[in-house]
């Protein structure tokens, strides 16, 4: 067998298995949309395409008294902030613990690690007593400030991705005198792209999803998020069982997600070139 | 010997500037959170009068609990098959997905949508989807001449909603792998092609070693993801009030945090939870040592 | 990178300049009028009728300014909770009547009495019932707000459809199962029934089990609350007679099957009646097809049905106590009843309102007197320290019998033991 040849059954193979699997990545998510059109009288029925099709679940949803676009700006500035500080932070922190030697490193990255173990639903309420030591409570400022002191997942992600950039690239920048800072903003960043895509990826998706937080910290609507605002009537349309419009208030709430990661995946393209450096 | 550079002089400066934000976050995060946790672990509390010291009342009392036995029981069992689930389906999808070819971008988004889409919206396609007399899956089974399963029923909830969590879940794991497969040098694969290494070798001898650090870390991660698993399992089993066909730990600390006014027992519930984590995690690092290679 | 991060901090930046002071604290200066907060669970609709009753208020008010939370219900006792354990709760708050006593028993909940005490008058108009579960030894720390009756809703297209005759005011729970057994139907004839003569919810007690519990002679808890009667011959006749209607007629979907239609059989069509509280008219009134409603049928021991409330209280440490009894006075007024009434969730508490066209004549073609009549037979849905983990004790240890893996009997054994000890933990 031809390399070519060995090349050409290996992409239908992949080809083969990324399409079913796409099927059912798929599937539950075009009901979802399908739904989304239906009449409620239809809400059950096996068909995809939506007969009648019709757009008064999203005219019911905007009928609402919700004021969309605060909640969706409240959402995105609160999302975007935390982007920003979790990058900027954890990656400062995962080129310590995977560059810089210091004293206490693993000590200090297992206690990181640890903060990871205890669930949130029991965390919530101290969290919410020192912020209202800080006469925070009643801002957003809990919501994004958090993310600019580091945090273990990223910090974790990103020291991992660090941990297998060739270290000949520092030896050799050491060599030219570059500082610590230069190795960090020069080297690292640079090459953990696709890291810290992910990362920001990541972000910005627990931080527009999140129920929990903005919940207790904001105001109700219309001064709170786009989560929290859907989230407010989804339990009065699932017992009274209104699921098309339901869906439809879903669908809204994910296209910025969609259009975040579809951007940030650009980042994930190819491999590092060793000799495309300066070496 | 552990790698590592050694700030110089001037260079403290900059690598206290860089650690400082993560360490205020640990005495917030550590300070705030875990010894407020275990603090109040040693106390009935209810959230509305100061609390009272309980000593070790509160984990002696896990070991008198059924309920908590089955949920820990459960939620052993969700990890075990959640956790290989995730790990081997995304890697498996990511390193499809860092093949050059066409579309890929699109593959990419829908593999993700599952893990942007909102819990409860994906959690009702799910129950139509599992229906036992109204479900698709049943229907197909029909039309297949087998009899309908009641997939949601007690005895194959946990396989169900395992399905779903690992359905959410796959999209995050494959960005893991893919931002980690970006990282091994293309100059290694055409180095293995001179040599004559087939696909398959190219993969074993260099992908898998190299993409290692990936692997700990997603499943450390889903570890961590399985044990505090609630929403799905929460919205497709949930019956009684508040109670699920499948309880996990997390909902016996929430119930008794939030309903029962025992803050303190969950608070216990969550360090003993934790302390399972760590223990587990203590073993994955070991495995690092051994098996992970960093460059 | 470097670009990236410096241009998604200048749009965050843009952004928070363009709505900067978005949220603001309550902190009032001091000219500006008086703040409180009023707090309660609801959806977008309930909103907009509360924004409407403060508006009034605040009309007749003008030192007071009230700011409306409303968040959906799991949300709502998540976000109490934790303000409360913070030590920072709203000014007025909305009670569930069965939870009162968890939260007053343990001091957090300011007296109303002295208050009350001073409007001399003031519960004259409301129905007593109503107001029982509110009174302790020390006075009242919460006053109800508008109330809910269980009754039994109906699909009128789906009886006229079959052939059969409306319930009527006086019938039977014999005449409820035969009933309910010739409306079960497989109408799409894939062997599968599809349609259910009846629906209760099977774990919590208020709409359907406690009313049939009651009407034959049977009850929930004893008097001071230390015993679960629920095994007691006559609530186990009760309980079998549910058994018989959901696993011998299997007219009373089991909750397998009712989980696949959502929420709510009655409002997908798959049922013909359910066990409802005027909670549901406002959703029902979109429903295509036809109903009204009836009292609960009477068993051996008469007829009988459950009433429960919703209630405010004031947190004990409110800064502006007086402002917040302003409000609440001003909710159970005729005017503030009569916006509530108009709103459609609930019964209003006020007499003269529940008698007026603003509840009688909502715009629906039901019967709403029927809610009101059934007080006259309605037994209070149990008030007591520990309630929550009481039913919920009770809700999860009836799940195996009502998903067919155990059966009746030593279940309801098991539960009763299991929840006096939780009568007995929360003494």
């Amino acid at each position: 067998m031809t390399k070519t040849t060995q090349k050409i059954l290996l992409d239908l193979v992949t080809y083969a298995f990324l399409t079913a699997g796409a099927v059912m990545m798929l599937a539950p998510f075009l009901w979802m949309v399908a739904t989304s059109f239906k009449i409620p009288a239809d809400q059950f029925t096996h068909t995809l395409i939506p007969n009648p099709a019709t757009l008064d679940n999203f005219r019911k949803l905007f009928s609402f008294d919700l004021n969309f676009p605060r909640l969706f700006m409240n959402s995105a500035i609160i999302s975007l902030l935390t982007v920003i500080g979790q990058l900027l932070t954890c990656a400062m922190a995962a080129f310590c613990f995977a560059v810089v030697k210091f004293r206490g490193r693993n000590l200090l990255f297992t206690l990181l690690l640890v903060t990871l173990m205890i669930p949130e639903q029991v965390t919530l309420i101290p969290n919410f007593i020192i912020f209202k030591w800080l006469h925070l409570v009643g801002t957003s400022v809990p919501l994004w400030l958090p993310a600019f002191w580091g945090g273990a997942f990223g910090t974790f992600l990103l020291r991992q991705y660090f941990l297998t950039i060739p270290r000949e690239l520092v030896d050799a920048a050491r060599v030219d005198g570059a500082s610590l800072w230069q190795t960090f903003w020069r080297i690292y960043l640079p090459l953990g792209k696709p890291a810290l895509a992910a990362l920001a990826i990541f972000t910005f998706q627990g931080a527009w999803n999140d129920l929990l937080h903005p919940l207790v910290y904001m105001p109700t609507v219309p001064n709170t998020t786009l989560t929290v605002g859907l989230a407010f009537f989804q339990t009065q349309l699932t017992m009274g069982g209104r699921f098309t419009v339901l869906m439809a208030g879903a669908l809204i709430s994910i296209l910025p997600l969609i259009l975040v990661f579809f951007f940030a995946q650009k980042q994930f393209i190819e491999g590092i070139s060793l000799s495309g450096l300066k070496r | 010997m552990e790698y590592g550079l050694r700030p110089l002089g001037r260079e403290k400066f900059w690598f206290w500037v860089m650690l400082i934000p993560t360490l205020i976050g640990l005495t917030f995060g550590a300070l705030g959170s875990i010894l407020a946790t275990l603090g109040l672990s040693l106390t009935n509390w209810d959230l509305l009068r100061p609390p009272t010291w309980a000593g070790i009342s509160n984990y002696l009392a896990l070991f008198n609990n059924p309920a908590y036995f089955k949920a820990l029981t459960n939620t052993f069992k969700f990890s075990a098959m959640y956790v290989p689930g995730v790990v081997i389906i995304s890697l498996f999808v990511a390193v499809l997905m860092n093949r050059k070819i066409h579309g890929v971008s699109i593959f990419r988004t829908i593999y993700f949508l599952p893990a942007v889409t909102s819990a409860v919206a994906t959690a009702l396609v799910w129950n139509m989807i599992y229906g036992r007399d109204t479900g698709i899956l049943n229907y197909l089974l029909n039309l297949l001449g087998q009899p309908s399963i009641c997939w949601l029923c007690t005895k194959n909830a946990l396989m169900s909603v395992v399905v779903v969590n690992i359905w959410g879940a796959i999209g995050e794991g494959m960005i893991i792998f893919l931002a980690g497969l970006t990282a091994i040098p293309r100059e290694y694969y055409e180095a293995a092609t001179i040599d004559g290494a087939g696909t398959f070798d190219q993969f074993f001898s260099i992908t898998l070693p190299l993409v290692t650090p990936s692997i700990f870390f997603q499943t450390l991660i889903s570890t961590i993801n399985a044990f505090q698993a609630y929403d799905y399992i929460y919205m497709m089993t949930r019956q009684g009030q508040g109670d699920s066909s499948v309880p996990v730990v997390v909902f016996s600390i929430y119930r008794n945090a939030w309903n029962f006014f025992k803050y303190g027992g969950a608070s216990a519930q969550a360090i003993e939870l934790a302390v399972l984590v760590i223990l587990l995690m203590g073993f994955y690092f070991w495995l690092e040592r051994r098996y992970v290679v960093y460059e | 990178m470097k670009k990236t991060l410096f241009s998604l901090a200048m749009v965050a930046i843009l952004l928070l300049s363009a709505c900067g002071g978005k949220t603001t604290g309550n902190n009032a200066t001091n000219n500006s009028p008086v703040q409180i907060t009023y707090m309660e669970w609801g959806d977008p609709a309930e909103l907009s009728v509360w924004k409407a009753i403060v508006a009034d208020f605040e009309a007749a008010n003008p030192n007071i300014k009230v700011n409306v939370d409303v968040s959906d219900w799991d949300s709502y006792w998540t976000k109490l909770k934790t303000l409360l354990a913070a030590n920072t709760p709203p000014d007025v708050f909305a009670m569930d009547a069965p939870l009162y006593l968890d939260y007053q028993s343990r001091g957090v909940l300011l007296n109303l009495q002295p208050y009350i005490d001073s409007n001399p008058g003031m519960l004259d108009g409301l129905f007593p019932n109503t107001l029982t579960a509110y009174q302790t030894p020390d006075g009242y720390f919460g006053l109800p707000r508008d109330f809910q009756t269980i009754v039994v809703f109906y699909n009128k297209d789906m009886f006229d459809k079959a052939g059969v005759p409306y319930p009527k005011s006086n019938w039977t729970y014999d005449d409820l199962r035969a009933t309910a057994l010739a409306l079960t139907k497989d109408t799409s004839g894939d062997g599968k029934i599809d349609q259910f003569g009846y629906v209760i919810d099977p774990w919590d007690f208020e709409p359907g089990m406690s009313e049939i519990i009651w009407a034959s002679g049977g009850d929930l808890i004893n008097a001071d609350h230390t015993k679960t009667l629920i095994g007691e011959p006559n609530a186990r006749t009760a309980f079998q007679f549910l058994h018989d209607m959901m696993f011998v007629d299997h007219s009373i979907p089991d909750p397998n099957t009712s989980s696949q239609y959502g929420g709510d059989l009655f409002l997908s069509g798959n049922a013909a009646m359910i066990a409802m509280g005027h909670w549901a008219v406002p959703s029902y009134s979109e429903a295509s097809f036809k109903w009204d409603v009836v009292q609960m049928p009477s068993g051996p021991a008469g007829q009988a049905t459950s009433v429960n409330s919703a209630g405010f209280v004031v947190g004990k440490d409110s800064k502006n106590p007086d402002a917040a009894f302003a409000f609440i006075k001003f909710v159970l007024s005729t005017a503030g009843q009569t916006r509530l009434a108009e709103m459609g969730f609930a019964c209003p508490v006020l007499r003269s309102v529940a008698e007026s066209d603003a509840f009688l004549k909502q715009g629906t073609s039901i019967n709403q007197q029927i809610f009101i009549d059934s007080l006259a037979f309605a037994h209070m849905k149990p008030v007591f320290k520990g309630y929550d983990e009481w039913s919920s004790t009770i809700g999860d240890g009836l799940t195996p019998m009502w998903n067919g893996e155990a059966e009746l009997n030593p279940t309801l054994d098991q539960i009763v033991t299991q929840a006096d000890v939780v009568l007995a933990n929360n003494k």
